[in-house]
């Protein structure tokens, strides 16, 4: 197969404002509730604390407590409450105080909001976002730190995002939020307040499923998403140094996720590393190697390369180590460059 | 008024058809009559469709005989179509008395194209938008908080709906129960939540369920009223239920209705023997002696409306002759094709299933994509 990258590039960078990650989290979803009664907000501590990150800080205030509150401590009812709502009709914004704590309300995702459109036909749909701060980097120790995506995208009915930029964590939530399909939407908790950037002053949105190319190259594809981005440009500026053309891709989506563009850049490219910190085995990165594997072996002049978390629970004190850093990033290029 | 957490359960009528209380006006023998052709249906259904699982034409079935009182009875204690239902898996019967028409519950127990949930579902696991009859899961009591929710949107909406929820006695016991209940609860939203204590969950006994005397008084610890009611006494039911629906749709929150019941049958065809292995054949026979169908003919004969033995044969004939029509329509509508995998995981197609299905287009095709 080969595939082809008919698309103009996503993410256009115009004028606007410089705002933080979690900045546009709290933007885009202030914006849909304005625009959009059906939209509710609620979990634990969402309210008048406006979230343990502060998320939606001022939103009850603004909004009301009828619109934005907080819930009784528990994860299966936060995620379960939303599916009956949006089986009822409205749009719920349920917020997961940290990805490790979906343990709980695993069941009322993958049971009732992933399978309700399906089993019934149509006649029942769970049109919903659940928000979670998700990743390590942050000395949280292992239920402050883990990065569970694999366990949603191996969920079929679900959708599952995760922006690593101030401009696509806006666009992409409305998008979620403006959807017909449960999103699981993971926030790096790391980049919330590291990573800033551009937004438009217009209304605008990131369609679920398209990868975004940071920046393009012709050496190496080097592919990761969420809390590795930054680390995946270091890697590129370090190599850049020695004179090797990296295209760095941000996938931004996992289900579904973009296998043209990541395919014409390995087609160009011949090379592909890809980065995620969540623990190797089952790590979703591994279908993204299937399927250059598959769809664009011939193209390939070295084995597909893996840069991932170990598959040990996350260490409170070795965070750092933990993490897939710049360095080990680089290692994996000159691997892949060497071979 | 109706008291809740009494000790007792709530009945009307004892098992022979003496009433135990005045009976409410409403209660004409043509209310009756229609509250016991349901009843008879109902279980004659299950006759048949118990015929069907021994011929090989459906897979699975988990009979309410034994329930039809409790169900029956919650059917005509909510306003169908207007109110939202979350059942558990063992409610046709009050899918049938909401007025599901038989052939959706046929097709879904034979997953033919007439199903109206495309054959995706083990049987009797069936859903149906007219009636607000959201789709069963097989997930124990994950249910529940999907209820909540339904029930806070409601709230939020402003609209007069409550939220009606089922579960068995094992129901109890999950977390999502527990979670369910203390949502609904802390957002005084308006949910009737009846447990249809059938005394068994397959093989586990309620006795080794909890160590709670009865499961209503659990409502005291989610601040809702809890009302005990004996489920084969239908009137006792539509009483309770009824009186409970009001004062949730009033605003009162949410509450907890036990009907205390029994599943005279097996739990589905896996245990086809039941009194072989965990029960025994007296504490069957105890209960047929409590049976909901006998009980209401007792009282209609001692109103001095008794349904005669031509009457009752005549609802049993038609019922069969019914379940035979429509299990040859559905039948004659064929089984969905390969196609209905695709279709409704996702609001739209996306494309790794668009590739997926190409492959599967040119397997079924012998190779013609």
């Amino acid at each position: 197969m080969t595939a082809t990258q008919t698309r103009p590039e996503a993410a256009p960078m115009t004028t606007g404002r410089t705002i933080n990650l979690i900045q546009a989290v709290t933007e885009a979803i202030a914006e849909e509730m304005e625009r959009d009664q059906r939209v509710v907000l609620f979990g634990e501590d969402v309210g008048a604390r406006g979230g343990v990150f502060m998320a939606t800080a001022g939103l009850q205030e603004r909004f009301g407590k009828n619109r934005v509150f907080d819930t009784p401590l528990s994860e299966a009812s936060i995620v379960g409450a939303a599916v009956g709502m949006a089986v009822r009709g409205l749009r719920p914004i349920a917020e997961i105080q940290f990805a490790d704590y979906m343990g709980p309300g695993f069941d009322q995702i993958i049971s009732q909001a992933a399978k309700i459109r399906y089993r019934s036909a149509g006649q029942f749909t769970a049109p919903m976002v659940i928000r979670t701060p998700s990743g390590g980097g942050v000395k949280g120790g292992h239920h402050h730190s883990q990065s569970p995506e694999s366990y949603y995208t191996h969920t079929p009915g679900l959708k599952v995002v995760m922006p690593s930029t101030p401009y696509d964590a806006k666009g992409l939530l409305k998008a979620a939020l403006r959807g017909e399909d449960p999103v699981i939407y993971f926030e790096p908790k790391r980049l919330y307040r590291a990573a800033k950037g551009e937004v438009p002053d217009h209304d605008y949105i990131v369609k679920l499923g398209e990868a975004a190319i940071r920046r393009e190259g012709s050496d190496l594809s080097l592919i990761g998403y969420g809390g590795v981005m930054p680390d995946l440009e270091k890697a590129a500026d370090a190599l850049a140094a020695e004179g090797v053309s990296v295209e760095v891709i941000d996938l931004r989506s996992l289900v579904p996720w973009d296998r043209d563009r990541v395919l014409t850049s390995v087609q160009k490219t011949g090379r592909a590393v890809l980065v995620s910190e969540a623990p190797r085995i089952s790590n979703f990165m591994g279908e993204v190697a299937y399927v250059i594997q598959e769809q664009a072996f011939d193209y390939l002049t070295a084995p597909v390369g893996q840069v991932a978390g170990f598959d040990t629970p996350y260490p409170y004190v070795q965070d750092k180590v933990y993490l897939p850093g710049a360095n080990r990033i680089v290692a994996a290029c000159v691997q892949a460059l060497n071979y | 008024m109706i008291q809740p957490f009494t000790p007792e359960p709530i009945r009307f009528v004892a098992e022979d058809g003496t009433p135990v209380q005045p009976l409410p006006e409403r209660y004409t023998p043509e209310v009756l009559r229609d509250l016991h052709r349901l009843m008879l249906q109902a279980r004659e259904f299950d006759r048949k469709l118990i015929t069907l699982l021994r011929q090989g034409r459906t897979t699975f079935y988990a009979q309410s005989s034994g329930m039809e009182a409790t169900q029956v009875g919650l059917a005509r204690s909510i306003r169908v179509g207007h109110d939202w239902v979350w059942p558990y898996y063992r409610d046709h019967t009050l899918g049938l008395a909401m007025g599901v028409p038989m052939a959706e519950l046929i097709s879904q127990c034979l997953g033919t194209n007439s199903d109206s949930c495309r054959g995706r579902q083990m049987p009797h696991h069936f859903a149906a938008q007219r009636q607000n009859f959201v789709s069963i899961s097989s997930s124990i009591a994950s249910q529940v908080p999907p209820a909540a929710g339904n029930a806070m949107a409601q709230k939020y909406l402003g609209v007069d709906e409550i939220t009606v929820c089922t579960f068995g006695d094992g129901a109890t016991s999950e977390g999502d129960w527990h979670a369910g209940m203390n949502m609904a609860g802390a957002a005084q939203a308006p949910a009737l939540f009846v447990c249809e204590n059938n005394q068994w969950a397959i093989s586990t006994s309620i006795r080794e369920q909890t160590a709670s005397e009865t499961i209503h008084i659990k409502a005291k610890a989610y601040g809702m009223p809890g009302y005990y009611v004996d489920g084969n006494d239908i009137i006792a039911v539509m009483e309770v239920c009824g009186y409970a629906a009001e004062q949730v749709r009033s605003g009162q929150g949410p509450a907890l209705v036990e009907c205390l019941t029994y599943r005279v049958g097996s739990h589905s065809n896996a245990d086809a023997d039941a009194e072989k292995h965990y029960r025994t054949r007296e504490e069957v026979d105890a209960w047929l002696a409590r049976d909901p169908i006998t009980r209401l003919e007792n009282l209609l004969a001692h109103l001095g409306h008794p349904v005669t033995a031509e009457e009752r044969a005549a609802l049993i004939a038609q019922t069969h002759r019914e379940v035979d029509e429509q299990v040859l329509a559905a039948e004659a509508t064929g089984q969905p094709d390969w196609r209905i995998m695709f279709e409704d995981v996702y609001a739209d197609l996306p494309d790794h299933l668009r590739q997926q299905e190409a492959f599967l287009r040119a397997e079924q095709t012998g190779g013609r994509a």
